[in-house]
């Protein structure tokens, strides 16, 4: 049957009212059902405007000037039914604090909170909420007021929170940048967790260390443009890196500075394989 | 070295009883520092310490020879700068301009020296082509640089940063690092709470472990974040510089000088 | 305080009738104690009122807020008794002052009312958690975003005094003085109020988008976690 692509772009242009600066342009590409996909860019970049525009708030709450096409299974994002769409794909914002509704006071009824919103029974609402509580390691936690939480355990909520609606997408846009490295490293693995469910997944992160392990293509956007959308090595090789000063991963910077390309002609990205490389150049030349 | 900023003996505790902070003892003189720990280690609590918004349960704070217990925090201000998480909890001005003089109108009083401060400390931080912005209008790292420039135009001897780097990019990240070299060239203190260990490596002769409210050490930067035991028992990572020069068995810090 | 409210935690039958129930109890007792302006009356209920607090054990709570009135309530004693437009008969003096048996039988009425009132609704405040109460108007057919204005107001506000405590520190940093002449405070004050309700419209715009994404305006008939109708006897 016709295209298989989970999520589809086509030529998105979008302004924010009053903004006579465009926030995308013309961004076009496609992810295939789970993909796990990394958004790089500068602040400002317009990462978090796509992020929004894959789940249909930008333009539904955000009005402005809209152009071009996001399709869910193909499907525009903005004729999906609300019901439908909230099922489909979840978002999780940077901002820990501001995403618990404030209407709950316990943990488990926060998580329980979107579920009842859809009318789910209350037997399946029970069982849902006990999984996810579980697999987020926050069992322990669900009679406490979610105001009590730390940021790191509050961004587990907010994922919890969406997770529960078993939506086939998930997009995070910063979810670690409040955490200190445990809780970042928790996130991660709960972002692995659900790549091996196959959940499709749209990330945007600056810990570049950490995304290039997870992520199977990097989309690199640049005030609204899109620069290039390809494996995370290509991006990161790519001249408009240094020209816009993205930065790139730490040892990805040092065999740029050496010179030291990998097998396929790029600069290595992942952690194990600039070692490999790194190990081999100091062989050849001893210090 | 005139030790500019002295700590004896601090505990401290919130109302509730439990010590937050225990037998703290150290002392700045003019070394860029980062404070590391987990959140929760009570960083943030010590620097309010420090700026006087806390006063030490137990134990002293000296401010260039002053005791914090005896002045307020709005005389405390004229040495001590701290730069706070979240611009928007302090931002209220609707120019650039007037967010920057804020600060110093307060303490120098003089409008026209204000106005010098201020533009000096916009040059500093690179934002001195949007002197007239309102400062919504610019992106969240502008507006970061904003609250730098905002404390940096009291011209005070210590410069406190609480989580510098938290939502920056990388761009910026080298940017607040820059500047925290520059600073210290001018002889000022900086002293830096955050956990992104690389940021420290990079820009930070001496750092301070702190957990669960105990200053497990205190040292070269070079030595301390090599050491894992510490940082693990701390909760924190060792820097990405130091995971690949122990994979690949050379000290690659060799080719990052600070 | 993490959330606004009287809510005290027991597990006693009081605290398991539906709020809704509860609210209608707090709403009649009070209509009834002002249609009929008798003592009897007003002692029936306030005794009823009292009992069912003794049995959900938050008498203690009721008599806190009791106290709160208790000037009110002196108050009363003292005005009705010496300038109530029927006074006739007096009954004692004190310090020269004359107090009437009418005044002071109306006061008795009014000040049964006041206690009245405030013991009906204290079993509803003390033994219902208010999201609960919410869900439970919201079920009968209270719109469901008003329901959660009202809900999530009750924690906001705690939330917003931590950030203005925040904000107050950072200003103060910068050397604003919060003490001293009208003309300095009013300068704290618009330091303090500037960023918290801008701080405070952004997070709610944020807090809308999570609402948003969390089906909170489907059209599907919403599941109740909690039902009260089956702890109902």
């Amino acid at each position: 049957m016709g295209s298989t692509e989970k999520i589809k772009i086509e030529s998105l242009t979008y302004a924010y009212p009053f903004s006579d600066k465009n926030a995308l342009e013309n961004i076009s590409f496609s992810i295939m059902p789970g993909e796990c996909v990394g958004i790089i860019g500068r602040n400002g970049a317009g990462k978090s405007t796509l992020c929004l525009a894959l789940t249909g708030l930008v333009p539904k709450f955000f009005k402005g000037r809209y152009s071009g096409k996001v399709l869910l299974d193909g499907e525009d994002v903005r004729q999906i039914s609300y019901e439908k769409l909230v099922t489909k794909i979840g978002l999780v914002l940077q901002n820990p604090f501001s995403q618990i509704t404030g209407a709950r006071i316990t943990v488990y009824e926060e998580v329980a909170f979107g579920l009842e919103n859809l009318g789910i029974p209350r037997d399946e609402i029970k069982q849902r909420v006990e999984a996810v509580l579980k697999a987020l390691d926050l069992w322990e936690k669900r009679d406490e007021n979610p105001f009590e939480l730390s940021g790191g355990q509050l961004q587990k909520l907010a994922i919890a929170s969406v997770l529960v609606l078993q939506p086939e997408v998930l997009v995070l846009d910063e979810p670690t940048s409040q955490l200190d490295p445990g809780e970042t490293k928790e996130v991660f693995e709960i972002i692995s967790q659900m790549k091996s469910q196959g959940i499709t997944i749209v990330l945007v992160e600056h810990k570049y260390e950490m995304l290039v392990e997870y992520v199977d293509k990097i989309i690199f956007l640049q005030e609204g443009k899109m620069i290039a959308f390809d494996e995370a090595e290509k991006i990161f090789s790519l001249p408009e890196i240094d020209e816009y000063m993205v930065g790139e991963p730490i040892y990805t910077k040092l065999c740029k500075k050496l010179n030291l390309k990998n097998s396929r002609g790029y600069y290595p990205v992942k952690f194990s394989e600039a070692v490999g490389i790194l190990r081999e150049a100091r062989c050849g030349s001893d210090r | 070295m005139d030790l500019i900023v002295k700590v004896e003996n601090l505990w401290f505790s919130y109302k509730s009883g439990k010590f937050v902070l225990k037998n703290i003892n150290v002392s700045f003189d003019g070394v860029s520092t980062a404070i590391v720990g987990q959140n929760g280690a009570a960083k943030t609590t010590f620097v309010k310490i420090l700026k006087g918004l806390l006063k030490p349960t137990m134990g002293d704070v000296w401010i260039n020879g002053v005791n914090t217990k005896e002045t307020t925090v709005a005389q405390l201000a004229k040495v001590v700068g701290l730069v706070f998480q979240d611009p928007s909890e302090q931002i209220f001005k609707s120019k650039v301009i007037d967010e920057v003089m804020f600060g110093p109108l307060n303490i120098f009083r003089d409008k026209q020296y204000s106005y010098q401060m201020a533009i000096e400390a916009l040059k500093l931080v690179g934002l001195d082509g949007k002197v007239n912005e309102h400062p919504y209008d610019l992106t969240l790292s502008e507006r970061k640089l904003l609250c730098i420039a905002s404390v940096l135009a009291m011209d005070p001897k210590v410069v406190i940063f609480d989580e510098p780097t938290i939502a920056q990019d990388r761009y910026h990240i080298k940017k607040i690092g820059e500047l925290v070299l520059e600073l210290e060239k001018n002889g000022k203190t900086v002293i830096a709470i955050t956990h992104d260990m690389d940021f420290v490596f990079d820009y930070f002769k001496r750092t301070l472990v702190l957990h669960r409210g105990n200053l497990l050490v205190d040292g070269k930067t070079d030595e301390i974040l090599q050491r894992e035991d510490v940082l693990k028992a701390a909760g924190l990572d060792t820097p990405y510089i130091f995971k690949i020069s122990s994979s690949v068995g050379t000290v690659i810090s060799k080719l990052f000088p600070i | 305080m993490r959330v606004l409210g009287l809510y005290v935690e027991r597990d006693t039958p009081v605290h398991k009738l539906a709020p809704f129930t509860k609210l209608m109890y707090a709403v009649t007792s009070t209509v009834v104690t002002f249609l009929f302006p008798s003592i009897t009356v007003g002692i029936l209920f306030l005794v009823l009122s009292v009992f069912l607090n003794t049995i959900a054990r938050v008498l203690k709570h009721l008599i806190a807020l009791l106290m709160v009135v208790s000037v009110l309530s002196i108050s009363i004693f003292l005005i009705q008794g010496m300038f109530y437009v029927g006074n006739y008969t007096p009954l004692f003096s004190l310090l020269r002052l004359t107090f009437y048996k009418e005044g002071l039988l109306r006061a008795v009425v009014l000040v049964l009312r006041l206690f009245n009132m405030i013991s009906a609704f204290g079993i509803l405040m003390l033994t219902t958690r208010p999201s609960d109460l919410i869900d439970d108007l919201v079920r009968r057919g209270l719109s469901p975003n008003v329901g959660y204005v009202i809900a999530s107001v009750l924690q906001i506000v705690p939330q917003m005094l931590s950030t203005a405590t925040r904000i107050i520190d950072a200003q103060r940093s910068r050397g604003l003085e919060m003490n001293g002449s009208f003309h300095k405070r009013f300068k704290a004050f618009l330091a303090l109020i500037g960023p918290l309700v801008l701080g405070s419209l952004l997070e709610a715009r944020e807090r809308a988008l999570a609402l948003e994404i969390r089906g909170f305006e489907a059209r599907t008939k919403r599941t109740f976690l909690k039902d009260f109708s089956e702890s109902k006897r």
